[in-house]
């Protein structure tokens, strides 16, 4: 194993590179935990800067992205703690039903967008990482578990739950809204 | 319902996660595609996947940096053939005496990494790529992992026929004005006659009453439609990888 020395010599530079280049990925899964854009800026920004510094311990540089995850959801905890009860559902569902609409969400498909972020919002935090990190970056049951530093079988139950809330609280939603488009496809 | 469940929720996602091993995905595989019950929460559950994906695939606003362009209609139409695809495995075919055998059954789970890990299970290559999806990266890894597949092939002298079929945002990659897509294409095809390419006639449609129609690269068959494409070959027994 010479990875410290790699790391000393060739692989620092190119690590820093693929760090930043996670800052997008890490923006958007911050934005599904809290809801909040500015925050979730924020919170990409300190996975990044704390990455970053860390760099050196990245053993396994196949596992940037979930370990920069484990980073991302560490800043999380910590700023849940830091504020307490943030997860402040009240400012959430402001933004999603009366932040102005862009063009593009003036378009179809955007009541369906609000309408699943309304519903994963309403998830408790526990159970809106793991659904997030499974759907949206494709995470293995292990690497969530890692990520969140919970059991898979935690991970599978809270999953599981997930699931059953958004599917209460979507399946009416969809069919209304994609419906008729289904039928046209076929 | 739930007294009598064969499957439980959790195992049910991991199912449809790609989370199982090998033994026991095939052994929920079969109870599912001998249940109406469990073939329709298969099919739900995949379609709240699309619809979660499809909710955050546009970039966070306020001061986050904005990142790809909106998918827009085109976006939504891939999420509404996927939700068809979804609809199809939960529905018509399904009620069909069972359609998998040992090989389409990868349909399932379609990806490359159970694709490869359980290559040896499969009798008479024949693989389906269904690219539906924008996004260079990904449509050239798609391009990497059949030309791995192919070469692999090659070298064990296994018999093994690629197709690739493109709709929805995917149909980029077969653009005639891609220089470098168009590029890659005719060396692939020029190394492996067995890898054909197929685009979808609804999306070229569909692109030219927008006024963005599409000239396609040579040698690019017109299937009446992706789905309709799927379908068939899944039909033949064709494995099924989507992109």
């Amino acid at each position: 194993m010479n990875l410290g020395i790699e790391n000393l010599f060739g692989r620092g530079p190119a690590l820093r590179r693929e760090i930043e280049r996670e800052r997008g990925m890490l923006c958007r899964m911050a934005y599904a935990w809290c809801h909040d854009a500015a925050l979730a800026d924020d919170l990409a920004q300190m996975a990044v800067e704390k990455a970053l510094r860390a760099a050196g311990q990245l053993r396994d540089p196949d596992k940037l992205k979930a370990w920069m995850l484990q980073i991302l959801s560490n800043c999380l905890k910590d700023h849940l703690r830091d504020k307490r009860d943030l997860v402040d559902f009240e400012s959430v569902e402001e933004t999603l039903a009366t932040g102005e609409p862009t063009p593009e969400e003036a378009r179809a498909g955007a009541e369906l967008v609000r309408s699943v972020r309304a519903a994963v919002a309403a998830l408790p935090v526990g159970q809106r990482q793991v659904v997030t990190l499974v759907d949206l970056e494709e995470c293995t049951y292990a690497e969530a578990g890692d990520i969140l530093e919970i059991p898979v079988g935690t991970v599978m139950s809270r999953l599981c739950r997930a699931r059953r809330a958004l599917r209460d609280a979507l399946e009416p939603v969809a069919r209304e809204a994609l419906g008729t488009r289904l039928r046209s496809v076929k | 319902m739930s007294e009598e469940r064969k499957v439980s929720e959790e195992i049910l996602g991991a199912f449809v996660d790609g989370q199982l091993a090998a033994a026991e995905w095939a052994e929920v595989a079969a109870l599912v595609e001998a249940d109406a019950g469990l073939r329709e929460e298969v099919c739900r559950l995949r379609a709240l996947k699309e619809r979660m994906r499809f909710a955050y695939a546009l970039p966070a606003r306020a001061r986050a940096p904005r990142r790809a362009a909106h998918p827009g209609w085109a976006g939504l139409a891939a999420a509404s053939v996927l939700f068809a695809v979804a609809g199809w495995f939960g529905h018509a075919e399904w009620s069909r005496p069972p359609l998998l055998d040992s090989a389409s059954a990868y349909a399932l789970r379609g990806d490359w990494h159970s694709l490869r890990g359980d290559w040896g299970a499969l009798e008479g290559g024949r693989v389906l790529v269904h690219v539906s999806t924008a996004g260079r990266d990904s449509l050239s890894g798609a391009l990497d992992e059949v030309e791995d597949l192919l070469r692999e092939a090659g070298r064990d002298r296994r018999s093994l026929e690629v197709e690739i079929v493109a709709n929805g945002p995917g149909l980029d990659l077969f653009r005639a004005d891609d220089k470098v897509f168009a590029q890659r294409l005719a060396s692939l095809r020029r190394d492996y006659p067995a890898l054909s390419l197929v685009a979808c006639r609804q999306t070229m449609e569909r692109r030219r009453a927008r006024g963005e129609p599409v000239e396609l690269a040579p040698d690019v068959a017109l299937a009446p439609s992706a789905l309709h494409e799927v379908v068939e070959r899944l039909r033949a027994g064709w494995v099924y990888v989507r992109v």
